[in-house]
């Protein structure tokens, strides 16, 4: 983009590409939430008990 | 966001990152898998009759349970989970099962002594801040190498109940402490349904699935009724709340509610107050602890078992759940 945009003139306030940063913050936040469960699984199922596998695995 | 979306929220918050996770050290660990829980031989007598989940909740801190059960001459199963593990092992009390589920890289492995301590905990308060051992959380390094010692000298008297998803530090830990190994599947979802990863890892270890609840403690739970079949059981140290003298600040999830919210977002409304029936005392919980706690009593509602809970006190109430104290149980079906 900023091939595109080339003036004869200064700007007076910097303009910073926050993409990336962005993306960091993303990532960070997920981890932190992340931590909050500790010791968790985040999945749960709440019908069956014990599973050992059918024939879909003999497959 | 408030306590109910909180609650909703947590089975959304990371799924791919722990489904990764857990799928990944599945793989990883398969060429260590040489026992399952299949080969755990059958329980009689006063072992298959009742049995103590020892988990790890603040009340095995307030307590005198570890004391009490190891001052009797109980004769059923003891199982304790790997956060309260060593706990047991200082109180004397050795269990017939240790459990581990968490798949965490750089946690877990301190509950049982982590060679790499000051490492894995560089820059990670989630222990410190809420350990309410204070001699732990002041002289942790000592601690750890005793921990370290204890465990290589009692681990060849428990069975350690190792998911597929351990972490490979653990893994590690756990055979050069000598502990004898039976691995099972976290069973985390329908294996029926599009995309399950239980049907995935089950491809993966070819390992039998047990149902979790969403937390180790009470997958040990599981593991005793439902795998294990054993009678009676009772679990302590499953608060799954705090009492209200705790700061929020030394609650599991602080950091991160704050992360999330903003400060001064984090108040009382998150940390809900619930009096508990039997006892009349109140304590709060949090979000993460009031899931578990919803996670458990689906559980124990749809089988239509009886969980005794001697724990003292905590949130764990509801139908299939009964209050008794310890001594009790212990008179009873000890």
């Amino acid at each position: 983009m900023s091939d595109f945009l080339k003036g004869n003139y200064d700007l007076d306030e910097k303009i910073v590409d926050d993409t990336e940063q962005s993306t960091n913050t993303k990532d960070e936040f997920k981890q932190k939430a992340l931590n909050s469960i500790g010791g968790s699984m985040v999945f749960v199922e709440r019908e069956q008990y014990v599973w050992d596998g059918d024939e879909e695995d003999e497959k | 966001m408030d306590f109910d979306g909180l609650v909703k929220g947590i089975t959304d918050i990371g799924y791919d990152w722990h489904k990764q996770r857990i799928v990944q050290n599945s793989s990883g660990n398969v060429s260590f898998i040489n026992k399952t829980v299949k080969a755990l031989e059958p329980l009689e007598a006063e072992k298959a009759n009742s049995a103590i989940v020892i988990s790890a909740g603040p009340s095995l801190h307030y307590n005198d349970t570890l004391s009490v059960l190891a001052s009797s001459d109980y004769k059923g199963t003891i199982i304790a989970i790997d956060g309260s593990y060593v706990k047991c092992l200082k109180a004397g009390v050795i269990p017939d099962y240790v459990i581990t589920l968490d798949p965490h890289p750089t946690r877990i492995v301190r509950w049982f002594g982590d060679p790499d301590f000051e490492k894995n905990m560089a820059g990670d308060d989630y222990f410190s801040r809420q350990d309410l051992d204070i001699d732990f959380r002041e002289n942790s390094l000592r601690q750890n190498r005793e921990n370290i010692a204890l465990v290589d000298e009692h681990a060849n008297r428990s069975k350690l109940i190792i998911a597929s998803t351990a972490p490979a530090n653990l893994v590690q830990r756990a055979k050069a402490a000598g502990f004898d190994m039976y691995w099972w599947l976290p069973l985390v979802d329908d294996p029926n349904s599009e995309g399950s990863l239980t049907r995935q890892m089950y491809k993966l270890t070819k390992l039998p699935a047990i149902n979790t609840g969403g937390n180790v403690g009470t997958a040990a739970w599981v593991f005793a009724q439902f795998w294990l079949k054993i009678k009676n059981i009772a679990v302590v140290g499953m608060d799954l709340g705090y009492r209200q003298d705790l700061p929020y600040k030394m609650t599991q999830g602080y950091p991160e509610l704050v992360q999330m919210l903003g400060e001064e977002n984090v108040t009382s409304e998150l940390f809900p107050v619930i009096e508990n029936p039997e006892s009349g005392e109140t304590y709060y919980t949090d979000p993460t602890y009031f899931w578990y706690r919803k996670n458990t009593l689906d559980l124990i509602a749809n089988s239509g078992a009886t969980l005794y809970n001697c724990t003292g006190g905590g949130i764990l109430f509801g139908d299939g759940v009964r209050q008794i104290a310890l001594q009790e149980f212990l008179s009873d079906y000890g």
